[in-house]
């Protein structure tokens, strides 16, 4: 484990503290992953820098049709908003099935998206949200499409030894759009997922205006089926143009024979199976909402 | 050594600890409360659940330091020397405990739910406890006597 | 039949303690001066250890010492064949995982774990040797070359009647191949003590177990010790299941403390518990059943092959027990069994909750289920034209003795979840529209049977001393009852105390239980076998009867203690024999526990989830002296084998383990459990137990997998044969089957 632990008071001194400890020292938010990974030798830092007494990181916030969630939120502070679960349904539904409550209420959905791991269901339910991280370094700030973020299964490309991330932004659903968002799991709670799928939909009367699909673990990370969703933008919804796009997004996948996960061949069908329904979801919570409110 | 200063149970307390110390070897082990059980040491399992500024949390996998300055309460915390918590007696009145062992996280799990959810539906209790395993009761009696500490404290209008 | 205490859900004699987080388990025990203690365990399942280097172990700062082979005195051990090593030295093998090297005994825990890493051994791998039936053919590597030319341990044999004519009489004929996996017992408690020398030099040791009296027969074996020179003490112990049945820490413990002479504490972490102890054994199990149109059984031929592991434990006694109910509850007339356990370099196979009578289970019931679809017949009426009563001739040819409860256990269950009953003729209940256009509903019936007490001659006896305190005027003040039962949880502790409560007409509240110490308490015989109400109750019922009659002279003399007592011997009542070596006939059990439960599910046709929707549960318990207890072993038994039959995968290839941490073996969580439960009892009394009392412990896990499978089956037609039946394989069942 580490031989230090520090509570910077601010985004820049926590950012001193990375720099004065050249690489050896990192950030931690709740740390319900990097605790194990520390225990099991996978984690090299000396130091822990802990961001949770830093103030102003722990908001979720709309401004100008934009959603702002602080590096601090929990995965329970996301499933619980009322903010999210009516204006980005599909991220409340994603964070309320991490682990159980005790992890919900310590892990933080930033800090599960720079933990990097192609499955990490809040950073699924970004990617269909086509969400923004803001990266804090000691040059200044600059905001990301979160896919930047990934370099590798585990590995984020913000190094979490010399920056943060300090919040995440994506662009509040509105009118006529709707997301969902399916996990298969081997027991019902506290379990990592064999599958999950996220899908946002938006229509323009009866037709499809944008689609986004993502779904994990598949590849080294989360996986956009952009062709898939492609095949729906300006098609109506109807039940078989979305088995359809699901098969698309199924042939797009590759997951590979896993121990623990299950086979290759049966990990492709479920994603044809989670897109599908993820999809119909999403579709049929769009075209029910009328105004501000949206509700999978 | 840093020192960790928190509320334990509503007193204060001061103890030297490693930085990489876990919390829950830090209140077992320096501080000498047992209750607190470590069982699958990687937060899998809940038996190690204790409430830090009335959240619960895996104390097995929650830096000590972490907890400096928070409000932290575990099993020992509930009910007094001559009474019991209400959930504490409805998990007897229940028959809920079998071997014991998941007991404490369980009580600080209903607990948790109990004090920001007073009138939890069956699926509320149930989520409630998701995070806590069990291998002996099959959780039916632990969700009755939940449910039997939610109607004492509705009925007493409160805690106390 | 009223009581007063029996029969009654009183709150149990350690609930309060426990819900305080007061109840001492063994790892919340801390000595003065204690040392820490860790295992270097194998890194290979099979290999000749060549070389042992501890130096640069030794040489880390706040090392105390470091015991290898050379410092066990006698260095083997076992519960029932002594095969086992208690460290592996130079030159000797290790077969499995589990096996130890070294233990290092340190100023701390941290500076124990590092010492591990820097011990250093030398293995020469050898073949490993992963499947039974493959150890069983002549050329397969042998695991215990020293004992024996042959990797089979044991095989029984069981052969009544006439299997050919039984199999000619029979009108349909159904095969099948069942296949059970390791599973985990997963107490939450995970294996720790402390050993040390007490104030009477006696060699201490306090951990979980559940039969203190012989733990201390084999560490006597092992230390060279007279028992009297040891002791066991057993506190709070956070489940077991049949898994601290052998020993896991307590040898350890004990060596530790008598080479250091200082207390050491061991502690194993989940990773340590899952990897290096013993699990339910695999069952292989070949079965060929035959009936009649109109449903009755003719014939049963079987074969069982079970995966012993690296050591023996007590794979022989859980074999003859899975011979014995290997056709069933079921009047069969014409029976050949072959059962085998095998040697393999597996993790080893030991006791767990059904010692062998689980694997069957799941076996006979899903060929009643299928015989039922194949004969058109309803799967309760199929079981009550053969369902055993009172007297009815088992497979080892001795006649059921009194408190058959099986058909009523059967037909309390059948009604409960809407079968209709009209002159013997049963009929399934509607089940209603499954929940979503992709989900199937499906509903399925199981039955078992599980003995109480132990089985085939082995003297099951429990020795019991109750002490009264009396009052001026001679009343009972408070009664203390001493035995060295362990209560792992179930409330063996409670229900003995109601028994005495009741046997001495006083309140519940003027009785305790005593510590299981060894030195202060007698031989009770083990928490197993679902025995302590029936075999340890009767010991207290008399015992006490004994000590009221002492205390009618008591209050001649004026003397205010009294004390009592008896040692129960369940051959005083019914002898057991052991199995004829040709036949396999013999009086296998002395009394039984009779179950039967319903599942209802739906499974999801697309993903091949199975959600279980109700489950109904009866259990013939002769006499429940705490209802509420019974309940509770009803929910963990379901707990158990709904885990068993659709989440628990305890992966193993090559003898590695790969599912180590409870985030990779699932045990089910609250979300995982039937949405509905209905637990319901049924008092078929054995007129030999205490108020009727037979058992309840295991019997509660043996139907729940088969019942769920059948039920997978009823909703979308395929049969899963080996479990877990998980999602993967009911969706690959499905798809091969269209």
């Amino acid at each position: 484990m580490w031989d230090e632990y520090l509570f910077p008071a601010s985004v820049e001194e926590a950012l001193e503290m990375l720099e004065a400890h050249g690489g050896e020292a990192r950030i931690i938010a709740g740390g319900t992953d990097l605790v194990l990974q520390s225990q099991r030798g996978q984690c090299p830092a000396k130091a822990m820098v802990d961001i949770s007494r830093i103030s102003g990181l722990d908001y979720i916030e709309e401004h100008n049709g934009l959603i702002y969630i602080g590096a601090q939120v929990t995965h329970g502070q996301v499933a619980a908003s009322p903010l999210i679960r009516s204006r980005a349904g599909v991220l409340a539904e994603a964070c309320g099935s991490v682990g159980g409550p005790q992890i919900r209420n310590v892990g933080t959905l930033v800090g599960n998206v720079v933990n990097a791991l192609p499955a990490a269901d809040g950073a699924i339910a970004l990617f269909a949200l086509d969400a923004e991280a803001e990266v804090a370094e000691r040059r200044g700030r600059r905001w990301t499409p979160i896919a930047n973020l990934y370099a590798g299964v585990g590995l984020c490309t913000v190094d979490p030894c010399a920056a943060m991330i300090t919040q995440l932004r994506f662009g509040a659903l509105g009118k006529g759009e709707a997301g969902a968002f399916e996990r298969l799991a081997k027991r019902r709670a506290l379990v990592l997922p064999i599958l999950n799928a996220a899908a946002i939909v938006g229509l323009d009367g009866d037709k499809v205006e944008g689609a986004r699909i993502a779904i994990g673990p598949v590849a080294e990370m989360p996986f956009l089926a952009v062709e898939a969703a492609g095949t729906l933008v300006g098609q109506t919804p109807v039940e078989e143009r979305i088995a359809w796009v699901a098969q698309i997004a199924a042939q797009a996948a590759q997951p590979r024979d896993s121990l623990l996960r299950g086979s290759a061949e049966y990990r492709k069908a479920m994603v044809e199976v989670l897109v599908q329904r993820a999809l119909w979801r999403a579709v049929k919570a769009a075209s029910l909402q009328e105004g501000e409110d949206a509700n999978p | 050594m840093p020192t960790l200063k928190m509320t334990l149970n509503g007193q204060e307390v001061s103890v030297d600890v490693e930085p990489g110390d876990l919390l829950a070897y830090v209140l077992r082990d320096k501080l000498g409360l047992i209750g607190t059980k470590i069982s699958c040491g990687e937060g899998e399992c809940g038996a190690c659940t204790v409430l830090v500024d009335g959240k619960s949390v895996d104390s097995c996998i929650y830096p000590a330091l972490k907890a400096q300055g928070r409000e932290v309460v575990t099993i020992e915390g509930l009910g007094e020397d001559s009474r019991l918590d209400p959930i504490q007696q409805a998990f007897i009145d229940r028959t809920a405990p079998q071997c014991g062992y998941c007991i404490p996280g369980m009580v600080i799990s209903a607990k948790a739910l109990l004090d920001e959810t007073p009138h939890p539906t069956r699926k509320e209790i149930e989520e409630g406890i998701s995070g806590n395993l069990c291998r002996c009761t099959g959780y039916y009696q632990i969700i009755e006597a939940i449910e039997l500490a939610r109607e004492r404290l509705a009925g007493k209008g409160g805690r106390g | 039949m009223s009581n007063k205490v029996v029969g009654q859900s009183v709150p149990k004699i350690d609930a309060a303690t426990k819900v305080r987080g007061q109840r001492k388990f063994p790892q919340d025990f801390n000595l003065e001066g204690q040392l820490y203690a860790k295992v270097v365990w194998s890194e290979y399942p099979h290999a000749r250890v060549l070389k042992v280097d501890v130096s640069q172990a030794e040489a880390l700062p706040g090392v105390v010492a470091i015991l290898t082979s050379k410092d066990v005195p006698v260095n083997e051990y076992g519960i029932n064949i002594i095969d086992q090593p208690v460290l592996v030295g130079e030159g000797e093998k290790v077969r499995w995982l589990g096996d130890r090297i070294a233990i290092v005994i340190a100023e701390s825990e941290k500076i124990a774990q590092k010492a591990c890493q820097l011990v250093r051994v030398e293995y020469e791998p050898l073949p490993v040797v992963t499947d039974p039936r493959e150890a069983m053919k002549p050329d397969a590597p042998l695991i215990h070359e020293e004992r024996s030319d042959t990797n089979i341990l044991k095989h029984i044999k069981i052969r009544k009647g006439d299997i050919e004519k039984g199999f000619a009489e029979a009108d349909v004929i159904i095969e099948g191949y069942y296949v059970t996996p390791h599973v985990e017992h997963a107490y939450m408690q995970p294996e720790a003590g402390i050993g040390y020398i007490d104030e009477e030099g006696r060699v201490t040791v306090i951990a979980a177990a559940q039969w203190s009296h012989d733990d201390l027969h084999q560490i006597s074996h092992m230390l060279n010790l007279p028992i009297d020179q040891l002791r066991e003490i057993v506190p709070a112990i956070g489940g077991a299941f049949g898994g601290r049945e052998d020993m896991y820490i307590q040898h350890l413990l004990a060596l530790c403390a008598y080479c250091v002479r200082r207390p050491v504490k061991m502690v194993f972490d989940r990773e340590e518990s899952i990897r290096n102890t013993g699990k339910r054994h695999p069952y292989y199990m070949k079965y060929r059943t035959g009936a009649t149109r109109d449903g009755k059984l003719t014939a049963v031929e079987i074969e069982i092959i079970s995966d012993a592991g690296a050591y023996a434990s007590t794979s022989v006694p859980v074999l003859s027990n899975s011979a014995s109910f290997a056709a069933g509850p079921y009047i069969v007339p014409n029976a050949k069994v072959d059962a085998y356990t095998v040697y393999t370099n597996n993790a080893v196979a030991m006791a767990m909750r059904g010692f062998g009578s689980t694997q069957p289970a799941f076996a006979y019931e899903m060929q009643m289920n299928k015989l039922a679809e194949a004969l058109k017949i309803d799967p309760v009426e199929l079981r009550m034209k053969n369902l055993f009563e009172d007297g009815s001739i088992a497979l080892t040819g001795n006649p059921m003795p009194p408190g058959v409860g099986i058909k009523e256990a059967l037909r309390q269950t059948a009604l409960a979840a809407g079968w209709g009953e009209e002159d013997g003729n049963w009929v399934k209940p509607e089940l209603g529209p499954p929940s979503a256009p992709y989900k199937r509903r499906g509903i399925g019936v199981a039955c078992g049977y599980k003995n109480v007490g132990y089985s085939f001659g082995f003297d099951d006896r429990t020795r019991v001393v109750v002490d009264l305190a009396l009052d001026e005027s001679g009343e009972i003040a408070r009664a203390l009852v001493k035995l060295g039962a362990s209560d792992q949880g179930m409330g063996a502790h409670t229900a003995l105390a109601q028994i005495a409560a009741e046997a001495l007409g006083i309140d519940y509240q003027k009785v305790r239980m005593a510590l299981v110490d060894t030195s202060m308490v007698p031989n009770a015989g083990s928490c197993s076998a679902s025995r302590h109400v029936y075999i340890s109750g009767n010991a207290v019922m008399r015992a006490c009867q004994e000590a009221l009659r002492k205390r009618e002279e008591a209050l001649r003399t004026g003397e205010r203690r009294v004390s009592a007592e008896y040692e129960y011997r369940g051959r005083s009542v019914r002898p057991t024999t052991p199995y004829d070596g040709d036949s396999g006939m013999c009086n296998p059990h002395i009394s039984y526990g009779y179950t039967s439960q319903i599942a209802l599910v739906e499974v999801d046709v697309e993903t091949g989830e199975t959600e279980v929707l109700k489950v109904w549960a009866a259990q013939d318990v002769g006499r429940a002296i705490n209802p509420e207890m019974v309940k509770g072993q009803a929910g963990g038994g379901v707990h158990m084998g709904l885990g068993y039959a659709l989440t628990e995968e305890f992966i193993q290839k090559e003898g590695l383990v790969k599912t180590r941490r409870f985030s990779e073996y699932h045990i089910p969580t609250v979300a995982d459990m039937p949405r509905e439960f209905i637990p319901l009892i049924v008092e078929v009394a054995d007129p030999t137990g205490p108020f009727g009392a037979k058992g309840v412990g295991e019997m509660t896990t043996l139907p729940t997998a088969p019942a769920i499978i059948s039920a997978i089956h009823d909703a979308v037609g395929v049969w899963i044969d080996n479990l877990p039946a998980t999602a993967e394989k009911v969706w690959r069942a499905m798809r091969s089957r269209s």
